[in-house]
């Protein structure tokens, strides 16, 4: 796994922003108003669909990089939150009839992080690979709750007819402001987690993956820290899972499924763990195999299968980490 | 409940634990031995079933599938382990992703198969096993009963093989200390790999004698695996012993589960799951800690 990246001292000050945050901010700006500025293009309406997609799961990415990538917990059930976020979110819009952004959100966000602080009071007392297997177990036993349970979710049939949220009089009904929506929301994530993964209590963690039992030493009461980061990383996967209902307007028992939960570990370790840009890369490979390549042959699975042998052998770092090196190299 | 819908039930469930503990033995010698979760298992078991399928649509006899498909198992056992997990030794999480590579690929071809397929098919008991006799009183299929004495025997067998063998040795050292066994002499590559054939076949064991019970659909290896996983945490990771008592314990625990709560059979076995890791964090016969 690729050691994290630009851990460099925080400069502050007084200073201009220098040309790299200038750029950033352009291009968030770019990624943002992407449907308004693409609107002439022929295949503008697909391709707002599908980058809005990449865009909610590059979110539960980003909240499972958390985990895996900086406390060094690989989550085998990570789908868990995601399904039970976007579930929350429907039930509320549907039970409370109410189509307001700020009740249907944060019942998703919620429901999801109780759900983690559950899950994890177990799980994070686990490491490694019993950490996989035990989060694994868990999350399936919310798959099956959500495939059972058909008075509540649906069952098998799923929950359709997830309706889109408003906002104080503003309607994310249509695609684009939808899109707008599910665009903020991936730029404040990837803020959130900048800051986190940068700040004192980032460190932690990374020093709680480095050497546990030094920092248990130390006097760290690692496992509520870890049990704090796992919330976190819960709560986003919710955030993801509701932008999901709202963008499908439908939540099917998958989306808690060992079927997302593998895509999304996938997604993490082809981007390359342990750095921001990485899952969001990740995301968009792995959507794209699946969506575009999928409209042409039939075997897109089996592709995807392939894809991870190749890069479990071929290229251990992700796809940044690759990046990386071959720019350090190029640097000299 | 009357009594004799309680054992009936009971044959249910030790049945279903018969089922399990083939399951499981191979997932837990595959981790004990080389350290590797093998998340691949699942869609072992399913190709097994589905190979069964074929291998009595051509030859009509269930005893030759009963043969041939462990055999077929292990032999691509022996092909994937050389070629995509020997050079991956200790990395973890590299050996997940390319054990769910190599499950994606499995469950996608069986999908593609168009005689396989994504539905749902069954495959009927042997002749000699199909009809049901009379146990107080209330008609019980045959099929099932073999299921136990076929889990029984396979478990007794074992555990005579892991004690008495020279193979059983090995394998009981392997657990304790790969590293040792290797500089003792013995050739652990190859024991790895005939550790993971062995695995492999297990799995493909199991898909044979569960198909006639359980049938065959999309989504069995998902379930196959994660109830194998929670056989292996709840007895014990890495041990014979561990399979056999996890088994045990959980097959009974989900049939009575099903009869008293079906809706939430399931949270039924998961919380058996999170006691034991509780009171006992390396499992009930296991060394090895799960949680700290």
């Amino acid at each position: 796994m690729s050691r994290i990246g630009g851990l460099r001292p925080h400069v502050g000050g007084l200073r201009p922003p220098a040309p790299g945050f200038v750029a950033l901010g352009l291009g968030a700006l770019a990624l943002v108003t992407f449907p308004y500025w693409s609107r002439d293009w022929e295949s503008s309406r697909y391709a707002t669909t599908v980058l809005r997609d990449i865009l909610v799961f590059a979110i539960l990415a980003l909240s499972l990089d958390l985990l895996m990538g900086y406390v060094g917990l690989p989550s085998l059930g990570h789908a868990a939150f995601f399904g039970a976020g976007a579930y929350a979110a429907a039930i509320a819009s549907q039970r409370l009839e109410t189509e307001a952004l700020f009740v249907t959100l944060p019942a998703g966000v919620l429901v999801a992080t109780a759900l983690a602080l559950g899950i994890g009071l177990f799980a994070v007392r686990a490491s490694g690979i019993f950490f996989l297997m035990l989060t694994l177990a868990f999350a399936q036993m919310v798959f099956s709750f959500a495939f059972q349970a058909t008075d509540i979710t649906g069952g098998s049939n799923g929950f359709a007819g997830v309706r889109r949220p408003d906002l104080f009089g503003i309607s994310f009904s249509a695609a684009e402001e939808l899109y707008v929506l599910v665009a903020v929301s991936f730029l404040a994530t990837a803020f959130v987690l900048w800051r986190i993964t940068r700040s004192p209590y980032g460190r932690t963690l990374v020093a709680i993956r480095e050497n546990e039992r030094r920092m248990r030493a130390l006097g760290y009461d690692t496992s509520a820290i870890k049990l704090s980061a796992f919330a976190l990383a819960g709560a986003l996967a919710g955030l993801a899972g509701a932008l999901s209902a709202y963008s499908l307007r439908f939540v099917s028992a998958n989306d808690a499924g060992i079927g997302t939960s593998i895509t999304v570990f996938v997604m993490v370790l082809i981007g390359g763990a342990g750095t921001l840009a990485g899952p969001a890369v990740g995301a968009a490979v792995v959507i794209l195999i699946e969506r575009v390549l999928n409209s042409y042959i039939p075997f897109s699975q089996t592709v995807l299968g392939v894809v991870f042998v190749v890069f479990v052998l071929a290229a251990r770092q992700g796809v940044v980490g690759a990046a990386r090196t071959a720019w350090a190299r190029a640097r000299g | 409940m009357s009594p004799e819908l309680a054992f009936l039930q009971a044959l249910n469930g030790i049945s279903f634990g018969a089922l399990l503990f083939i399951l499981a033995a191979g997932l837990s010698l595959i981790f004990g031995m080389m350290d590797v979760v093998n998340l691949a298992h699942g869609a072992f078991y399913m190709l097994g079933a589905y190979v069964a399928l074929s291998v009595v649509r051509t030859t009509g006899s269930f005893w030759v599938a009963l043969v041939a498909v462990p055999l077929a198992l292990g032999a691509l056992g022996l092909v994937v382990e050389p070629l995509l997990l020997r050079r991956l030794r200790g990395r973890h999480l590299d050996q997940v992703l390319i054990t769910v590579g190599v499950a994606l690929v499995i469950t996608d071809l069986i999908r593609l198969k168009p005689d396989w397929g994504a539905e749902v098919r069954t495959l009927p008991p042997p002749d000699a096993l199909a009809g049901s006799i009379a146990i107080l009183g209330n008609d019980y299929p045959v099929y099932r009963l073999f299921v136990i004495a076929f889990g029984v025997t396979l478990a007794l067998s074992l555990a005579a093989l892991h004690r008495r063998s020279r193979a059983g040795a090995l394998i009981r050292a392997g657990v304790d200390d790969a590293q040792m066994l290797s500089a003792l002499g013995v050739d652990t590559d190859r024991l790895f790999a005939v550790t993971y054939a062995t695995g492999a076949a297990l799995a493909g064991l199991a898909g044979v004698v569960a198909a006639p019970v359980l049938g065959l659909q999309p989504g069995m290896d998902v379930e196959a695996l994660v109830l194998s996983l929670i056989v292996v945490v709840v007895g014990g990771l890495g041990t014979l012993g561990g399979a056999q008592v996890g088994a045990a314990l959980v097959g009974p625990a989900d049939t009575f589960g099903k009869v008293f709560v079906p809706q939430f059979a399931l949270f039924f076995i998961f919380a058996i799951m999170a006691l034991v890791l509780l009171l006992r964090p390396s499992g009930l016969l296991g060394r090895i800690r799960v949680i700290r």
